[in-house]
């Protein structure tokens, strides 16, 4: 079981493969301090793709150390970033990061079907906690790309997220399909969902997890609260996953950790060949850092 | 626990079941046979709603006998309907029953039923289970609805579900296993069956309906044979052990009912529950002996 997320951090250092990270667009301030302060710890390897004079300019203001990093200057958001994702088919670089570029623009070259990088059906947002509360580190998704995802989407984000906790090394994750209340209800779709995605599992159509819902949060994380509602459930109490019913309830969640619990998540998107990180400038520095060393770690014993 | 229609009367004599059966028009020959022979085991008594001349005569040309039934004659099979219904209402009788009977069943004791004022339905869902006893399985199953509902919705099946658990459970089956069938055992959205099949399994497992465990969606080979499911790779408490079959829709249902009874020898005792009281509704293409078996069946909704 894993507890901590530090835990999942490979300690890279001076080793060999190293990974390289490609910044799209690196010109921003708070982009560069995370981006810097994972070189210079050693997780990664960076090249700079953007506005050259502007990357030196902020650096130079803020004393970021860029001596290590490659700088490619390309003023054209667009076109850094489909230079970012050639030169992960390349194999130059091996994690995408956005920097000062607008959501769609970052993503468009990933998402193409020619020379895009996706690998599942959809891409996905999954953000790994470790709460003081809660007895392992878990994910909760999708908080950051998909509004209001229909059963199929759902099943997708599910796969998505399974995928990359099986990744982390846990082997069968347990997934609790969150919803308002843990009965099924007509006229609540997250519920029905719930239900169809318990069954899906249970049949073989989801693999390499165990699926329960739907659950309201209470009884996902808390097992004596499952028991209290007499619910009997194999996730109940000790869920890896968390699937928000939508984009709303994921954020809402998220951002209560972040401030309430004072929790510094490590956030990526999955679902692309490569780990890709879409921090968003609320996010802390340890965020992103946290964001990179996860990205770094992937699939690195 | 009974796993045969034939042990039913012993079952219910044993438990000193008492009832009384209403019959709405009366004046049919194969009804009366089936009455007459029901009277006889003490389960239930007898009142026949209808034409008195024309039933005595049945009475008189089998040389059945008449002592011990009451008659009350009504040659209108409408009003007949409603003073049955209000016997029922009156709990002067518990279980009512058509008599002159169609090819298709009878819709003449529906509208007294569901009649708002003097109706029995209570605004519950009312629903038609069909028990068989099959040569090939291990015990008594049921299938449901072959009658009433057309096709249910969500609602509607919970409500199916709980009525057939509620009968089943009569037989000393404390938690019924429930299957519910669609044509494949994997969730398909592009197919509503399956959908309501996973919910319904959800729902049972937290309580929603009680009393019973669920699993859909199933097709109909892995609901009745535990290898067929195994080879599917499909784990299940109610695969091969079934004791309910919920179909999608009253097609379904029908010729599975059908397909039992011309291919697989069976023996069926079939009732509406729902309403206040048990209602047997046989129709012409019945044989004696389900006649028989569905008036005791009915009897056995009254077990504690």
């Amino acid at each position: 079981m894993i507890t901590k997320l530090s835990d999942i951090f490979v300690k890279i250092g001076a080793r060999k493969d190293r990974k390289k990270i490609a910044v799209v667009a690196a010109h921003d301030e708070h982009v560069l301090d995370a981006v810097t302060a994972a070189t210079k710890q050693g997780i990664v390897d960076a090249v700079l793709v953007g506005d050259r004079e502007r990357i030196r300019e902020i650096a130079d203001i803020h004393q970021f150390d860029i001596s290590a990093c490659e700088i490619i200057d390309e003023k054209e958001n667009i076109d850094a970033a489909a230079l970012a994702v050639r030169m992960i088919h390349e194999g130059t670089a091996h994690v995408l990061m956005k920097g000062l570029v607008d959501t769609p623009t970052f993503l468009r070259p990933i998402l193409q079907r020619e020379g895009g990088l996706r690998t599942g059906d959809i891409l996905s947002s999954v953000a790994i906690f470790e709460l003081k509360g809660y007895h392992k580190i878990f994910a909760l998704t999708d908080g950051g790309l998909n509004i209001a995802p229909d059963l199929k989407t759902k099943v997708s984000i599910l796969r998505n997220g399974v995928f990359f906790m099986n990744r982390l090394g846990i082997e069968m994750p347990k997934v609790a399909v969150l919803g308002a209340l843990e009965f099924v209800n007509e006229s609540m779709t997250a519920t029905i969902d719930g239900a169809l995605l318990s069954k899906m599992a249970q049949r073989g159509q989801l693999k390499h997890c165990i699926v329960d819902g739907p659950l309201s949060f209470d009884n996902a994380i808390s097992a004596e609260s499952a028991r209290f509602k007499g619910i009997e459930s194999e996730v109940a109490g000790d869920a890896d996953i968390l699937l928000a019913p939508n984009i709303e309830t994921a954020n809402v969640l998220y951002k209560s950790f972040v401030y309430l619990a004072k929790a510094s998540p490590a956030a990526i998107i999955v679902g692309a060949s490569v780990p890709v990180i879409l921090t968003s400038r609320a996010d802390s520095e340890v965020v992103k850092l946290n964001s990179i060393s996860l990205a770094a770690s992937v699939g690195m014993g | 626990m009974i796993k045969r229609l034939s042990d039913l009367e012993q079952y219910l004599r044993e438990r000193n079941v008492k009832t009384r059966l209403v019959v709405v028009a009366a004046q049919d020959e194969n009804v009366i046979e089936a009455v007459v022979k029901a009277k006889k085991t003490g389960i239930v008594d007898v009142t026949l709603v209808g034409n008195q001349k024309i039933i005595e005569d049945v009475f008189t040309q089998h040389n059945y006998d008449l002592s011990g039934m009451d008659i009350i004659n009504e040659e209108n099979n409408s009003l007949a309907g409603v003073t049955a219904v209000r016997l029922i209402k009156e709990k002067k009788a518990h279980i009512l029953m058509n008599g002159q009977e169609s090819y298709f069943g009878a819709s003449l004791i529906s509208k007294p039923i569901l009649d708002k004022q003097n109706g029995i339905v209570k605004g519950k869902t009312m629903s038609h289970v069909a028990v068989f006893e099959l040569e090939n399985y291990h015990k008594l199953v049921a299938i449901t609805d072959v009658a009433v509902n057309i096709a249910p919705d969500l609602k509607a099946k919970a409500a199916i579900i709980s009525n057939a658990v509620f009968l089943m459970r009569r037989f000393g089956i404390e938690t019924p296993k429930v299957a519910v069938l669609a044509a494949i055992e994997v969730v398909n959205d592009k197919m509503p069956a399956t959908m309501d099949a996973a919910m319904l399994s959800k729902m049972a497992q937290r309580g929603q309906i009680k009393n019973c465990i669920i699993d859909g969606p199933l097709a109909f080979d892995n609901a009745i044979s535990e290898k067929s499911a195994l080879q599917k790779g499909i784990i299940s408490e109610v695969s091969g052990d079934v004791d309910i079959l919920l179909a999608p829709d009253i097609e379904t249902a029908g010729t599975l009912y059908q397909s039992f009874m011309f291919f697989a020898n069976a023996h069926v005792a079939s009732i509406t529950v729902g309403a206040s009281a048990p209602v047997v509704l046989t129709t012409k293409l019945d044989t004696l002996e389900t006649r028989f078996n569905s008036i005791l069946l009915s009897a056995s909704t009254y077990l504690t």
